[in-house]
């Protein structure tokens, strides 16, 4: 009876613990309104009249742990006033200011001020664009995916220590997220890794077909290919976390500032493309920065550069099928010549000749 | 001296077959051109070749090259699928990069240790009265007849191999090739390296010589920037398929080297070997090492190759 007991208890601890393990813990959005009472279904939807398939399901997990999830719904779908909503018609606008106090601030957060940069850049929808043109150019939504929070990896920032220290005074939960909230963004320029950017600005830069068709330069519409037959280009690929990705060269810190490269404002601009260099180049001076940053292919280019890298090819193949020819020549003759692939000791020379010398 | 000369004169107007074929050495009598397929060798070598400098240099050489080529090649070829997966075995990108220039500058430092070798080992040689230009790496006429000699030796149109000195045609080209290779990597890698102080050095030198070249409206340090870049990489891939498909064949997949000739570790060369390549060398030998005197000789009476007949020409196809 005794030994039952042990085993019932010794189950239970055991099954306490895997419910502890695998039951994992509710993230806790910000749905003070309970609107997760329906959209908690993971196939809440509809068909719209072009028989597109919508989904309104949110996944608490998911939301819990993205950058907005203290923001409550209604903060951005303002349209929503009452319960069950009407049909939503309208986008989210994400200068709205919502409700949420950043620490140590007065006013209420709003992502106004970058989307004032984001509005003068070449990528904002100006009133001469063509219907075309407004269509193709990327807004909030188009970028920004409400990214979760990443961890930055990097040895630099000691993120265990640094946070271990911040505990001797300040709340776990609080100073855990404010200090995420700042690390994450500390990598690099971007809170994304220099791989993420160039994927983000190639999924519509590297087709060079729209690109012509919304009168992009020709230099534009190359731009990818270019880039990654550049140091950069090529460090990123291979998963550098140093080199310059899109955002390095093209915007100053406040991200959003791109502009066309003949614009006084643009960091790429010949005014201000020193300073732009300066910031991973040191030693920058003014040659340097008259090197292509995207540079073209070698038969393209200057008729130089096209002439030695023909000659190379040339060089190249004449030197390998020369100097192999007279290698296969050399051990076809000695073979005949009575002497035998492995080196011993005594003598290589264990055949016979048949060699027959002609006049 | 005008008595030396007038045999030199009286024998080469008279060059035959058997002048060819035997070499007099003084202590060892003459020597067949062919010894070298009834000798006995030691894989490891017999002879002397290379100095411990040289070993050493070579060796650096050789790994710095290995380590280059697994960081250089992934950068070079980086949209290939293998790329990423090279590249992250070598520590990622970022470590790869610091790993090359470590390896280049070990390799310019082998380079630096290699001409100090030559300058001072020429300079003691001369101070000794031992120096002769024939045994070193100075490029000669003769090197371009033994090239001819060698291919109509391949072909079946002569009888014998040429007789060369310590460095053959085969490894002065290389040796040359390497000098080219290495200016031109060093220089395009630290054009790479400190984009900006070359970007400087370029234009200011390099353009003022090549005013004509280059035309309008391209920009100096974009140009020599772009040439370095082409430079680098293609001189970087003609060194690693001549090394991987020539000179590693060449020296150690032939007949008679496979599998591994130890002269790169040893500094050795084995006997057979240098008759048969080097064979001028090897009399050097015999005249400089009494031992090998010594073999040689007893090895002659042996065979009973002293008393070879003496064959014309019109006779050699009864004998081959």
């Amino acid at each position: 009876m005794r030994t039952s007991n042990g085993y019932i208890k010794a189950f239970l601890c055991v099954s306490g613990m895997f419910v502890f393990l695998f039951a994992g813990f509710p993230a806790k959005a910000a749905d003070k309104e309970n609107c997760l009472m329906c959209h908690k279904y993971r196939f809440l939807g509809r068909i719209d009249e072009n028989g597109k398939r919508i989904n309104y399901s949110v996944d608490e997990h998911i939301y819990g742990k993205s950058v907005h999830r203290i923001v409550p719904c209604r903060e951005c779908h303002i349209n929503i006033t009452k319960l069950p909503h009407d049909p939503v018609t309208e986008e989210v606008n994400c200068a709205n200011i919502c409700h949420v106090k950043p620490p140590f601030s007065d006013e209420n957060f709003s992502h106004e001020k970058i989307i004032e940069v984001y509005d003068e850049s070449a990528h904002a929808i100006k009133p001469g664009d063509s219907p075309e043109l407004k269509k193709a150019k990327p807004y909030c939504k188009f970028c920004h995916l409400n990214p979760l929070y990443t961890r930055v990896d990097e040895k630099r920032i000691a993120f265990e220590e640094t946070l271990r220290r911040c505990l001797n005074c300040h709340q776990e939960k609080g100073v855990t997220q404010a200090y995420m909230h700042m690390t994450h963004r500390l990598r690099h320029k971007t809170s994304r890794s220099p791989q993420e950017i160039v994927r983000l600005c190639s999924k519509c830069h590297q087709d060079t077909a729209l690109m012509k068709k919304l009168g992009v330069s020709e230099k534009g519409q190359e731009a990818v290919e270019t880039y990654f037959r550049s140091i950069h280009g090529k460090s990123v690929i291979l998963g550098s976390q140093t080199a310059a990705d899109c955002i390095s060269c093209h915007a100053s810190s406040k991200l959003h500032d791109i502009y066309k490269k003949d614009d006084k404002k643009a960091t790429i601009h010949k005014d201000n493309i020193l300073q732009t260099c300066k910031e991973c180049h040191e030693r920058t001076n003014r040659w340097l920065v008259q090197i292509a940053v995207h540079p073209e292919p070698h038969d393209e280019g200057h008729p130089v550069i096209h002439f030695t890298s023909v000659f190379f090819t040339f060089a190249l193949y004449g030197t390998v099928f020369g100097l192999m020819g007279l290698l296969l020549l050399e051990t076809r003759s000695r073979k005949k010549d009575g002497i035998k692939f492995l080196l011993r000791h005594g003598t290589s020379w264990r055949g016979k000749s048949k060699r027959r010398v002609k006049k | 001296m005008s008595n030396s000369s007038g045999v030199i004169a009286a024998s080469s107007e008279k060059k035959t077959v058997e002048d060819d074929y035997l070499t007099y050495v003084e202590g060892v009598g003459n020597v067949p051109r062919d010894i070298y397929k009834h000798v006995e060798s030691d894989p490891k070598g017999d002879l002397p070749r290379y100095s411990f400098h040289i070993v050493i240099q070579h060796l650096l050489v050789l790994l710095t090259f290995l380590a280059l080529v697994a960081t250089g090649v992934p950068l070079l070829f980086a949209k290939l699928y293998w790329a990423h997966t090279v590249i992250n075995l070598l520590g990622g990108a970022d470590t790869a990069r610091i790993v090359h220039r470590m390896a280049a500058f070990t390799m310019m430092f082998a380079c630096a240790y290699h001409i100090a070798t030559i300058f001072f080992g020429t300079l003691r040689q001369m101070i000794s009265g031992r120096f002769d230009y024939k045994r070193t790496m100075i490029p000669r006429i003769k090197d371009l007849s033994d090239i001819i000699h060698d291919i109509r030796y391949f072909l079946g149109f002569a009888p014998y191999r040429p007789k060369m000195e310590k460095f053959m045609y085969k490894q002065k080209l290389h040796y040359y090739a390497i000098i080219w290779g290495n200016c031109v990597l060093i220089i395009a890698g630290l054009a790479l390296l400190y984009p900006d102080i070359m970007a400087r050095i370029f234009p200011e030198t390099l353009g003022k010589l090549l005013p004509q070249v280059i035309s309008k409206g391209v920009s100096f340090p974009a140009f020599f920037q772009e040439f370095a870049r082409l430079m680098h990489a293609d001189e970087a891939v003609m060194a690693l398929i001549v090394v991987a498909f020539w000179h590693w064949s060449n020296v150690h997949f032939v007949p008679g080297r496979f599998p591994l000739q130890w002269a790169f570790l040893t500094g050795k060369i084995t006997r057979e070997h240098q008759i048969e390549e080097h064979f001028l060398e090897y009399i050097n030998n015999l005249r400089e090492i009494p031992e090998e005197r010594e073999y040689m000789k007893k090895l002659i009476k042996e065979k009973g190759l002293e008393t070879l007949p003496i064959v014309s020409v019109s006779e050699l196809p009864r004998i081959y």
